[in-house]
């Protein structure tokens, strides 16, 4: 029983931060600084589901390192493109 | 010949290669020619039947591999390490696309407004819905653990439920609506980005309402227990996965 309070806790806090990205999108001010916001709050969502609902965080670090380096391989491609704009290419 | 390879010429089989084969065609048939896609279909179609007419279960139920062949995964079940390799070439899949996506969107001089152009709350209703269904199918295998058939029916009913829901929103309201405002997969960079990954997405969510739908066939059949249901932990790991792509999906198109 406590592990279905604890998922449904989990729900109940992804719920809520999907209200808030709506919200902050609302909200007048600085666009740049709201995409960073909304982009981090949808990171942090991914990586509770990840940790909870995939249960990594019981996995043990072995098996979590393929979707660890599944991400930064991703990072990196992303690095290489800012990289890229940056340098005008 | 020793045993072990007799063992494995027993238990080979060119099926894999032939799916393959028909998803290439497929694919080739969504490029270039229509009719391909039916070719496809067939083939993957008349090879997965072939393949459980077999007994893939047994086929693929090879003898315990000596420890030093697994490591450093050797506490890994073989079926539950070859869905996180899985899952680590979808990460790699869509995680390109959004890069790509974010590379061409930074360098357009104009871009639509995703609140002009996207009904936000179809998508965060949508996304709700998603959570939900993801929220389902851990309760299902919270309640297969503690023996509960009850408790799996209703759980995968309710996650297989939501997530046709979500199928029927994006393509029964969302895309038509998109397609009358002249939003379309040819109207330029932002409709065919939007389409591309969405549409991709819309795929994984099909062929988990696939998967759950094996999920309730066998539950149904008594085919699960408290001790066998890696079935269960497995497509549930997958319809997670579908989650936490959308969660980058929905921020991307619909709000920023």
């Amino acid at each position: 029983m406590a592990g279905i309070k604890l998922y449904i806790g989990i729900w109940l806090g992804l719920v809520f931060a999907t209200i808030m990205e709506v919200v902050i999108r609302s909200l007048p001010g600085a666009a740049s600084l709201f995409v960073l916001i909304i982009m981090l709050i949808a990171s942090v969502k991914a990586i509770a589901i990840s940790l909870y609902y995939q249960n990594l965080r019981h996995e043990g670090i072995r098996l979590a390192t393929l979707p660890i380096a599944a991400v930064v391989g991703i990072v990196f491609l992303a690095v290489s493109a800012a990289m890229t704009m940056s340098m005008g290419m | 010949m020793t045993n072990e390879e007799t063992n494995a010429k027993d238990k080979s089989t060119y099926l894999p290669l032939i799916i393959t084969v028909g998803l290439a065609i497929f694919l080739l048939g969504l490029a270039i020619y229509i009719p391909l896609i039916i070719a496809g279909l067939v083939i993957i179609i008349a090879s997965v039947f072939k393949l459980f007419k077999d007994g893939a279960k047994e086929r693929f139920a090879d003898s315990k591999e000596a420890d030093e062949e697994k490591y450093p995964l050797e506490s890994v079940p073989k079926e539950k390490l070859g869905l996180w390799i899985f899952l680590a070439s979808e990460i790699l899949i869509f995680g390109s696309l959004i890069v790509a996506y974010g590379y061409v969107r930074v360098n357009s001089s104009s871009w639509p407004i995703a609140t002009q152009t996207h009904n936000v709350l179809l998508g965060m209703t949508n996304t709700i819905i998603l959570l939900t269904s993801s929220l389902a199918m851990i309760l299902a295998l919270v309640s297969i653990k503690a023996g509960n058939v009850r408790g799996l029916k209703l759980s995968l009913n309710g996650a297989f439920a939501l997530g046709f829901t979500f199928l029927v929103i994006k393509l029964g309201f969302e895309w038509p609506t998109l397609f009358r405002n002249g939003f379309t997969i040819n109207s330029g960079l932002p409709a065919s980005s939007y389409f591309v990954l969405t549409g991709l997405h819309t795929m994984h969510v099909a062929v988990g309402l696939v998967a759950i739908g094996y999920l309730m066939f066998r539950t149904y059949q008594g085919g699960f227990t408290s001790t066998k249901h890696v079935a269960v932990e497995n497509v549930g790991l997958y319809w997670h996965f579908v989650d936490i792509v959308w969660m980058f999906l929905f921020p991307l198109f619909y709000l920023i």
